[in-house]
């Protein structure tokens, strides 16, 4: 990449998605609907390959190249690097099957000194090592798209923003639904232009899991226990469950939290005051890291004090999925990567009208405003078998409507690498970059030493700031 | 890993007059489902689960001839695993104990060793996550390469998209206790297995393959 694109690149990170649109309309670029995803990779003409390498071929690594591999031109794959032979043969032999023939590494800095024309990293491996792996890779002139949570330290995560602003490389953190069309949707159009939901008093969100037993491993794929101890793992159990060890990663407030509570920030363009938290590991013997986690975060914002719950659970999958619910005097957005979760909710005195004419919203699928049905027991009907009794102090059901945004086939991840490749390319500028998503590694690992504190924790404004 | 051994009660009567005189036995793996649950696969999917699976009437003295036999596939270069996990007897969910073959249609073929008469086979393809293959096709022939005397077991291929014909055998779910096909007698000593991916991506993946015969 030429070192003028290089700069513009550089100049790109340091301003918001808003700004960046609202410039290129200005300039007559054409970017003229903001909530819209910026042209796809697929929707565009053939463009030049970027060299891409891998690191980390785990089931998050093997998501993001499922995603990767359904951009149709523009990504050239290169080079794998996974501590784990059986991982490096399924990539090798993956990517074959959609001709990209690679080269494979054992060790990172081998893949990084050999690899001489690489332009972008993909990082997906244990939290633990995502500072080592990103920074090495920035270092040796590449951009990178790491994924989340940055580090399962603060220090770790700093050093992230530090060495991308050193190098002056691109830095995306896979916080994907900051590239989902409809989330941004959600935020550019429902919240910062219609202001659906008034002033948002409270959040409410959650990922809840059924119980599972812990990864295994065929004994004829064993790492031999000097690759283990080279590469940071204390066993073979360790390596293939480290999600589940402090040592490693920040546990399911990291893994599945952190994509949620991320949207917080954004949502709000706020970070939290203070955050109180509970959990344990309430249910499997062999883990470190709390399996069930409950969160409460403090927001003073634009207009006013919000309150944010947060709720991982990884030994029930009850309580109705994963999503993030936004909740207002004026209406309330449930949100989640799943259209299924997906409404915005209207309180009786709002008026939309002006929203539901411009397409901001539409009717759901049950007619009349989304979810009501005219069939539906209306307030004043008489309750049937006469067991009812009609309490007038409770609140009406809210009409409700969805969200006119289809993502059609694409896969949930790609929106966010394809808005890494173009950001690349200097088409556009990245959705997360390094010191955004600094700010929520912070407040969602504070989250696990709320849990150990067992007391309420305040956050400096600082704090945020790399 | 437990196991968990499943007993199919019949009615001797019945049995009595079509020879089959015991139930199939097979060891089950414990389920293990990963990761969150799917509306949309539960509202569109999850259907094939109904009244799912049927365990076969199998005849006295059945085992389960595939147990350590020979595996080919149409694909030469399996992304993950070995071909012989499917027939090693393990039938855990879990990594290192499937084989992942290439996109599309493809095929996994045991070979018996010598000609079999067949009363039943179990497929596991994959059930750490609920889905569902297409165009299963499982045919049993004498010819390794099944060009003649291929008799088809089950073809849930609808639209004849596999090009084997069109079947009309339901589409299912893939669970721990895998899916039994009852054979009633064929003979053969190549049972050959198709897929065409799934409903979540374009691989073939199988777990293990048990050949009840004698």
């Amino acid at each position: 990449m030429s070192n003028q694109l290089e700069q513009k690149n550089t100049d790109l990170t340091n301003v918001t998605r808003r700004e960046f649109v609202s410039s290129a309309a200005a300039l007559g670029t054409g970017l003229v609907v903001a909530s819209k995803p910026m042209k796809s990779l697929a929707e565009s003409a053939k463009k030049e390959d970027l060299n891409v390498a891998v690191i980390g071929f785990g089931s998050q690594g093997k998501v993001l190249m499922d995603a990767m591999l359904q951009i149709p031109s523009g990504v050239r794959f290169k080079a794998i690097c996974d501590v784990w032979p059986y991982k490096q043969k399924y990539a090798q032999r993956y990517l074959q099957k959609f001709k990209h023939d690679v080269n494979v590494y054992t060790d990172y800095q081998d893949m990084l000194d050999s690899e001489k024309d690489l332009d972008c990293v993909i990082v997906a491996s244990p939290d633990f090592v995502h500072a080592d792996h990103t920074n090495a890779a920035l270092r040796a002139g590449c951009h990178v798209y790491c994924e989340k949570l940055m580090s399962n330290t603060v220090e770790g995560a700093r050093s992230m923003v530090l060495t991308q602003r050193e190098t002056g490389k691109l830095l995306q953190i896979g916080h994907q639904r900051r590239s989902n069309p409809r989330y941004i949707h959600a935020k550019e159009k429902l919240i910062d232009e219609a202001n659906l939901c008034g002033r948002i008093t409270t959040i409410n969100g959650q990922w809840n899991r059924a119980v599972k037993e812990d990864d295994t491993w065929p004994k004829k794929y064993e790492i031999d226990q000097s690759t283990l101890d080279k590469y940071g793992y204390a066993n073979m159990f360790e390596f293939r469950n480290w999600r589940w060890f402090k040592q490693y990663g920040g546990g399911p407030i990291s893994d599945l939290g952190a994509h949620q509570i991320d949207i917080y920030n954004w949502f709000l363009d706020a970070n939290p005051q203070s955050i109180i938290a509970g959990g344990g590991v309430d249910f499997y013997d062999k883990h470190e890291w709390y399996d069930n986690v409950m969160a409460i975060y403090e927001y003073e914002g634009k207009l006013g004090k919000t309150r944010a719950f947060y709720q991982v659970q990884t030994t029930t999958s009850a309580g109705g999925g994963y999503y993030e619910y936004f909740m207002g005097t004026g209406g309330a957005i449930k949100i989640s990567e799943n259209p299924k979760y997906t409404q915005v909710f209207q309180e009786a005195g709002a008026d939309w009208a002006e929203w539901i004419d411009k397409g901001y919203i539409k009717q759901g699928a049950s007619g009349g405003g989304g979810g009501y049905n005219p069939l539906a027991p209306k307030p004043w009907d008489k309750p049937k078998g006469g067991s009812g009794k009609v309490d007038v102090r409770e609140t009406a059901a809210l009409v409700s409507w969805d969200i006119p945004v289809d993502l059609g086939n694409k896969k949930i991840h790609q929106f966010h690498l394809e808005n890494f490749f173009d950001s690349v390319r200097g088409e556009t500028a990245l959705n997360c970059p390094a010191d955004k998503a600094f700010a929520s590694s912070v407040m969602i690992l504070a989250a696990n030493e709320a849990v150990g504190a067992q007391k309420m924790l305040k956050f400096e404004p600082s704090e945020f700031i790399a | 890993m437990k196991k968990k051994s499943i007993t199919v009660l019949i009615a001797m009567c019945a049995l009595a007059s079509v020879g089959y005189s015991a139930p199939l036995k097979t060891d089950l793996p414990e389920p293990q489902l990963m990761g969150t649950p799917n509306p949309k696969w539960d509202e569109g999917v999850k259907n094939l689960y109904k009244g799912k699976v049927k365990w076969p009437e199998v005849p006295d003295g059945v085992t389960n001839l595939a147990k350590g036999k020979a595996v080919t596939s149409s694909d030469d270069f399996p992304l993950l695993g070995e071909l012989e996990f499917v027939t090693d007897g393990d039938k855990d969910a879990g990594e290192g104990y499937f084989v992942e073959l290439g996109p599309g249609l493809q095929w996994v073929q045991v070979d018996l060793a010598k000609e079999s008469e067949i009363h039943a086979i179990v497929v596991w393809h994959y059930h750490s996550q609920l889905r569902a293959y297409h165009d299963v096709v499982v045919q049993i022939s004498n010819d390794p390469e099944f060009k003649k005397d291929v008799t088809t077991i089950f073809n849930n291929d609808y639209d004849n998209s596999a090009k084997l014909g069109k079947g009309s055998d339901k589409v299912y779910g893939e669970t721990n206790e895998g899916w039994p096909i009852a054979v009633k007698g064929v003979k053969g000593q190549y049972v050959r297995l198709h897929s065409n991916g799934s409903t979540s991506g374009e691989m073939n993946h199988y777990i293990e393959v048990e050949v009840f015969g004698k």
